[in-house]
């Protein structure tokens, strides 16, 4: 199977994975990182209460589908050679501003729909510690490749940036799980995507020649 | 007679030094009508705009190589300048200092990598975008501004009636009498500070994950106000009436309530960081 078969088929894999779609995940990095990415998107709407409702309607996920293949991320087999790195990774990387604006979006939605209505049976939790830094994704350490490359002088700060965002993002998504009422901790979450999405953007704006 | 000559020579040394350096100057003008659009994409340099009294864009720029070239657009009313970076350009030989005099009505937008950026006395919307690019905007009025930095400073001083919007990731963003109808900033790990009125019945909202905030406002100030942090200290010097709404304050991590009238809504939100409301001592 290839990545453009696999992408055929993604809108359609609410179920599971077959054989011949589990052995093409298990050797294709960026299909297997994107169906990571769907399942992380599918998981954080779950937190804002759609518990009764279940998963997005197929259309939002047809839509990001849409965006991605617009932006190259799934894509044709390549028939010539490979085009060296780093224009091939600042095109494929462009994936993630769609990405992240369609993620902001389901959000906005959520939020603008739930407010403060739904009744939930989970208790407040005491204050949740920061998480500690994770290690970053290969498209964010792409990412800073792709700006040293263009900047070298803007590295170690671009990554220090980076860090600190995943850190405001990985704490808002905590606050949302512990109080998924909390209108305020609604707003962080927004906040710390809308400040991810920016760091993207500029870092692809200054890269992508 | 002697007085020309001086400056003869001053000019001529002046042009040999620019000339022996590498740098070359241009200068472009352009008729503009009202409302006229001025955009510059420069990834290496400053960028400073101020008011022109008459109906035209002038833009001065200093190259200082040859390892960029500027590429000028008009179509009507709309200035579109881009700084071209040519094979071996680094941040130094690619820098282009610019100095724009614009109409006070034009809308300007402004990228910067480096910068930094600065805009004053003018009317029109301003936008400026800089990684690192220390930006310095100052007494505009009734204009939308809107501004993006990586970790990049702001300073904005004495903007009226104007719909704000700050965001930075890690630059520290001041705000000295800045009033209007919307006022955001929002920080990933910079430091707030507001020092204003919270005037013209806006909504004011500054929001972070790890900075401190530090809005002073003085004893007449009318709002409605909202302060929690998560996990930081919050204090407040004025004497708060409780407001109606669902709000629930937790002592040490939050506050809210009003204060005279409650014309503005004013939001301060920090996850982790420190927030203080301080009563101006006047």
């Amino acid at each position: 199977m290839t990545c453009d078969e696999f992408g055929r088929v993604l809108p359609e894999l609410e179920g599971g994975h077959n054989l011949e779609q589990r052995a093409h995940l298990r050797v294709c990095p960026s299909c297997s990182e994107l169906v990571a990415e769907l399942e992380a998107i599918s998981r954080e709407a779950r937190f804002l209460g759609l518990e009764d409702e279940g998963e997005p309607s197929p259309r939002v996920w047809n839509s990001i589908e849409i965006a991605l293949r617009q932006e190259g991320l799934v894509r044709e087999p390549l028939t010539t050679a490979v085009v060296p790195f780093p224009r091939n990774v600042g095109r494929r990387l462009t994936w993630l501003i769609p990405a992240f604006s369609a993620l902001l979006l389901i959000l906005g939605l959520l939020v603008y729909q739930n407010g403060g209505r739904r009744q939930l049976a989970e208790s407040r939790a005491s204050g949740v510690p920061a998480q500690p830094a994770s290690v970053p994704s290969v498209d964010e350490q792409q990412l800073v490749e792709l700006v040293a490359t263009g900047t070298p002088s803007l590295r170690a700060e671009f990554e220090s940036d980076l860090k600190a965002v995943d850190g405001y993002v990985r704490d808002a998504e905590e606050s949302v799980r512990s109080h998924p009422n909390d209108e305020i901790a609604q707003q962080y979450l927004m906040n710390a995507y809308e400040q991810k999405a920016m760091v993207y953007e500029m870092a692809l704006n200054r890269s992508v020649p | 007679m002697y007085r020309k000559q001086v400056v003869l020579v001053a000019t001529v040394l002046v042009l040999g030094a620019v000339l022996a350096s590498g740098q070359t100057r241009k200068e472009l003008r352009y008729k503009v009508h009202r409302r006229a659009t001025i955009s510059i994409m420069n990834p290496y340099g400053p960028i400073f705009v101020k008011p022109n009294p008459n109906k035209e864009i002038v833009i001065i720029a200093i190259l200082h190589s040859d390892k960029v070239e500027i590429d000028p657009n008009q179509r009507g009313s709309r200035i579109d300048v881009v700084s071209h970076l040519l094979a071996g350009a680094d941040p130094d030989s690619g820098r282009v200092d610019y100095e724009l005099l614009v109409p006070v009505d034009a809308n300007v937008t402004l990228h910067s990598t480096t910068g930094p950026l600065h805009a004053e006395r003018l009317r029109g919307d301003v936008i400026m975008e800089g990684n690192t690019a220390n930006v310095d905007v100052r007494d505009l009025t009734e204009g939308h501004v809107h501004i993006r930095t990586l970790n990049g400073p702001v300073t904005l001083t004495n903007i009226s009636d104007g719909h704000v919007e700050v965001t930075s990731v890690s630059g520290n963003v001041a705000l000295k009498s800045v009033n209007g109808p919307f006022v955001q900033v929002s920080s990933t790990s910079g430091m707030i500070s507001y020092d204003g009125d919270f005037g013209g019945g806006g909504e004011y909202s500054l929001m972070t994950h790890t900075g401190d905030i530090l809005a002073t406002a003085p004893s007449y100030a009318s709002i409605e106000v909202v302060a929690r942090s998560e996990q930081g200290k919050v204090e407040n010097d004025f004497l708060l009436e409780p407001g109606h709404s669902s709000f629930v304050a937790r002592a040490g991590s939050a506050f809210a309530g009003t204060i005279n009238k409650a014309a503005s809504s004013v939001k301060l939100l920090s996850f982790s960081g420190k927030i203080h409301l301080k009563k101006r001592q006047n």
